[in-house]
């Protein structure tokens, strides 16, 4: 297959998924649910990185990737550490109680 | 061909599937499906090495993590049937502007059209993580490529921060 | 001696020594010892002066000057020195002298005063001759200014020595307010002549004649403020609350004297405005009319000595105007010395007395033979009788109207000379002759230290005129010559007859056809013109500026701030604190700005 139709296809697969996490960021209540979302699209840019080395010819993509996956992790623990800390504190996990700091 | 469109097909619906649930167990397992399809594409773009990483750590670790905090935490029943349609719209309407932006973008511009990978090696990313640069022989020239150890520490010392950051903020704060 | 320590140095370093001495330390608390100091250091300023003098009347042409750059502007300069020539020579011996005179009578005047306050008065005398002599010295008319300003601070000061007195403390403030209004004109015309001329020197340069006018008119205004010319003259009398000696010294030889010395000083710039020459002539002639009439009604002794000083004034400005330069310096140099003699032969008698009104006086000659000495010696040199140095004044004063064929001005002199002379001999006689009217009064000379300053005084009026007369010529470089004249001798004649029919009406009684007049005169028409101007027009003026400050210059400060206010209350309602918004704000952002990439990169092509 002709090498940059098919980086086209994957890209446009990395949109699409990056899309997909981006409406469930938009439409989700609860904190974790959000970090979820958050997770696919990371997934979606790691994607698009590796596709793009792979279609360059060389490991810099997954390289690149590779530092993503490792502070996407980080990321998640202390994202999950305050959604924890949340519930505890407004006995719900809804990002619509979480006011205080408005005005 | 034919695996790019499988893997791409079951990926999307499984993504779908991660943000249109209610439950947040199942949104979690989910997740995890479309992690595993994630490392299966990577397999298909010749990297290896990170779709065993993606699989230990992100489906190995990520998920554990994330099924504990659901777990652990406050969960009211999740008794609410009726789909608010108006988020709803609003959410296609935003990531399918979105997506039809990008998608634009990836249609119009000059991508590189150079030799793909030909084969995953391990070793090398390795040594690009550990070495200052990286010396590599292709087809009897000498090339220099710069290798990434002070991102590498650096990210040590992030994940430091990370761990004792969650650490600091999950604890139960009232004295004991 | 010039080449070890500048002079100028001297002259104005020992005052400001004294004053920051007794104004700085507990020295002030104790009367004497600070007197003291004033007196060593001002006598130092004083020797210091005197050298100066006698260099430059060895050399008439010597100029020793000195500047530094004390405020850089942009290309032109603000200097200060100092600047010794033949013009500042004299006046800085003048001022020097009298000072101490005058210092050295307070010890005696002031001796029931408490020490504080004696140490205040003493700490204000060593500030006002620092402020004079810089004055004097003044390379420029910036410094000028600035020695301006500050003797006008040390009138304010010394008038309202008394200040628990409230007519003394009004009297500070109404001379500090009239003086600082016409300071107004000055300013305006030091303005002028800086952004026409670049210089706060006073060379005519390439100024117009128009030029000239302009800016000599407007420091006119500031010497009509300063030097008691009408219609400015209304806080001379009110000046004479303070003691007697700071009536002396300021409000009769010297501060008053600031006015004149500024136009000789800048007689280059005045000598080529022929239309300021003109209003000086007038208003001084005027002025020189219209004191002696009033001095000629007063039973306040110091309130009659103050209007004589208005009104010698004008002679010296109506000189100038005349083109006498030297005629009317002349003229304030004598009277320096002969008024400030009749102020302290008045505080002499006040003293004695108890009060200042004359009718409440009389047979002083044989009670105090010596004051009457030095009060007639001064007496006589203001009625211009020869061979007292104000005959050689007064006549040099005649002669230059009468060179610039100036006649009504002239006349107007010469019946102030006839005035002038009356109510010397009004006031000689009303002293000091018969008996008193007092019964029960014991009067009695002063001790020493008032006496002698008065024989000084003294001396220098007999000698002046014609010790004096040929070298101080010479300084300003004019012919230096004295011709007895008909103009002189008319005068002479007129003054002793004045000072006859002086003596007629005493015997016989106050001629009542001129009671209307007097009456007329002394009801103050012009103190309440200036209140009703200062109600209506200053006052309303005032307030509508305020209104205009406050509510439109304010209001559209406050207008700003209220409204950034407002915008940030609207503002800050973005602010919802949930997460979800944010991250919809975020998302949209990142759509626009992507949106925006996408279009210029097509639009336009290529990398933006």
């Amino acid at each position: 297959m002709n090498p940059s139709v098919e980086l086209q296809a994957w890209l446009l697969l990395s949109a699409a998924l990056f899309s997909t996490g981006l409406f469930g960021v938009l439409t989700r209540k609860s904190a974790i649910g959000l970090l979820i979302a958050i997770e696919l699209m990371v997934n979606a840019v790691n994607i698009n990185f590796v596709a793009f080395g792979f279609a360059r010819g060389d490991h810099t993509g997954q390289v690149i990737a590779l530092f993503g996956i490792a502070l996407t992790v980080a990321e998640v623990a202390v994202g999950l550490a305050l959604a924890i800390q949340m519930s505890r504190n407004f006995r719900s996990l809804e990002i619509d109680q979480a006011q205080e700091l408005n005005g | 061909m034919i695996a790019f469109t499988v893997t791409g097909i079951m990926l999307l619906a499984s993504a779908v599937m991660v943000v249109t649930t209610r439950d947040l167990v199942r949104a979690v397992l989910w997740l995890a499906v479309t992690l595993v399809f994630t490392a299966i594409a990577f397999i298909q773009l010749r990297a290896d090495m990170l779709a065993a990483i993606q699989i230990m750590l992100y489906t190995g670790g990520v998920i554990t993590l994330m099924l504990f905090a659901v777990l652990l935490t406050w969960r009211r029943a999740e008794g609410k049937p009726q789909i608010e349609i108006i988020e709803w719209a609003r959410g296609i309407l935003a990531a399918g502007s979105f997506l039809a932006l990008i998608g634009s973008a990836i249609l119009r511009s000059d991508l590189p059209s150079g030799p793909p990978l030909s084969e995953s090696n391990s070793a090398l990313i390795g040594e690009l993580f550990l070495r200052d640069s990286v010396a590599v022989e292709h087809a009897g020239a000498t090339t220099e490529l710069q290798g990434h150890i002070l991102a590498f520490e650096a990210l040590s010392v992030i994940l430091l921060a990370a761990m004792i950051g969650a650490i600091v903020i999950a604890r139960r704060r009232d004295a004991a | 001696m010039t080449e070890l320590l500048p002079l100028p140095l001297v002259i104005l370093g020992a005052p400001v020594l004294a004053f920051c001495l007794v104004a700085l330390t507990p020295l002030r608390k104790n009367g004497l010892l600070a007197a003291q100091v004033v007196i060593l250091l001002s006598t130092l300023s004083l020797i210091a002066a005197c050298v100066a003098f006698f260099d430059q009347l060895g050399n008439p042409d010597l100029r020793e000057s000195w500047t530094m750059r004390w405020m850089p502007m942009g290309g032109a300069q603000a200097e200060i020195g100092w600047l010794i020539d033949g013009t500042s020579a004299p006046m800085l011996v003048v001022v020097g002298l009298v000072a101490l005179c005058v210092q050295v009578y307070s010890v005696g005047y002031l001796n029931h005063e408490p020490p504080h306050a004696i140490g205040r008065y003493f700490a204000w005398q060593a500030l006002f001759v620092f402020s004079m002599q810089s004055l004097v010295l003044a390379p420029n008319l910036l410094q000028l200014f600035m020695g301006w300003e500050l003797v006008g601070l040390c009138s304010y000061l010394l008038i309202g020595f008394w200040w628990r007195k409230p007519e003394a403390a009004k009297a500070s403030v109404k001379a500090f307010w009239v003086t600082k209004t016409a300071d107004g004109g000055l300013l305006l015309g030091l303005i002028v002549l800086f952004s026409l001329s670049g210089s706060f020197g006073w060379e005519t340069g390439t100024l117009s004649t128009t030029e000239l006018n302009l800016i000599t008119i407007l420091l006119l205004i500031g010497v009509m403020g300063k030097s008691a010319q009408m219609p400015l003259h209304i806080w001379l009398p009110d000046a004479m609350q303070g003691p007697t000696p700071v009536s002396a010294l300021l409000h009769a030889a010297t501060m008053v004297a600031a006015g004149i010395f500024l136009i000789v000083r800048a007689w280059p710039l005045f000598e080529a405005a022929p239309f300021t020459l003109d209003v000086m002539l007038w208003v001084g002639a005027i002025t020189a009319f219209l004191g002696a009439c009033f001095a000629l009604v007063q039973d306040d002794i110091k309130k009659m000595l103050a209007f004589s000083t208005c009104s010698q004034l004008g002679y010296m400005l109506a000189a100038l105007g005349a083109g006498g330069m030297a005629a009317g310096y002349f003229h304030l140099t004598t009277h320096a010395f002969f008024k400030a003699l009749l102020f302290l032969g008045a505080g002499s008698i006040i003293h004695a007395m108890g009060t200042n009104s004359m009718k409440a006086m009389g047979g002083l000659f044989w009670s105090m033979p010596l004051t009457f000495l030095l009060f007639t010696v001064g007496s006589l040199a203001l009625a211009g009788i020869f061979p007292f140095a104000g005959f050689y004044s007064k006549d040099m004063v005649l002669e230059s109207l009468h060179h610039s064929h100036n006649t009504i001005p002239l006349g107007l002199l010469l019946a102030g000379v006839a005035l002038t002379a009356t109510y010397v001999g009004r006031s000689l006689f009303l002293v000091f002759a018969g008996r008193c009217r007092t019964p029960d009064a014991h009067p009695h000379e002063g001790p020493i230290s008032m006496l002698a300053p008065m024989v000084v005084l003294a001396a220098l009026t007999v000698g002046a005129g014609f010790m004096l007369f040929e070298p101080f010529y010479e300084l300003l470089g004019q012919d230096a010559s004295f011709h007895w004249t008909a103009l002189g001798t008319g005068g002479l004649i007129l003054s002793i007859g004045a000072i006859g029919f002086a003596y007629y009406t005493y015997r016989k009684g106050p001629i009542t056809v001129f009671r209307p007049i007097s009456e007329l005169i002394l009801s103050a028409p012009l103190d309440r013109a200036y209140e009703t101007a200062w109600n209506r027009i200053l006052l309303v003026g005032a307030r509508g500026v305020a209104w205009v400050d406050r509510y439109i210059i304010d209001g559209a400060i406050n207008a700003i701030g209220w409204v950034c206010t407002l915008m940030a209350d609207r503002a800050r309602k973005l602010q919802t604190g949930r997460a979800d918004h944010y991250i919809g704000a975020l998302v949209g952002g990142a759509v626009a700005i992507i949106l925006y990439t996408v279009i210029a990169y097509s639009m336009w092509g290529g990398a933006q």
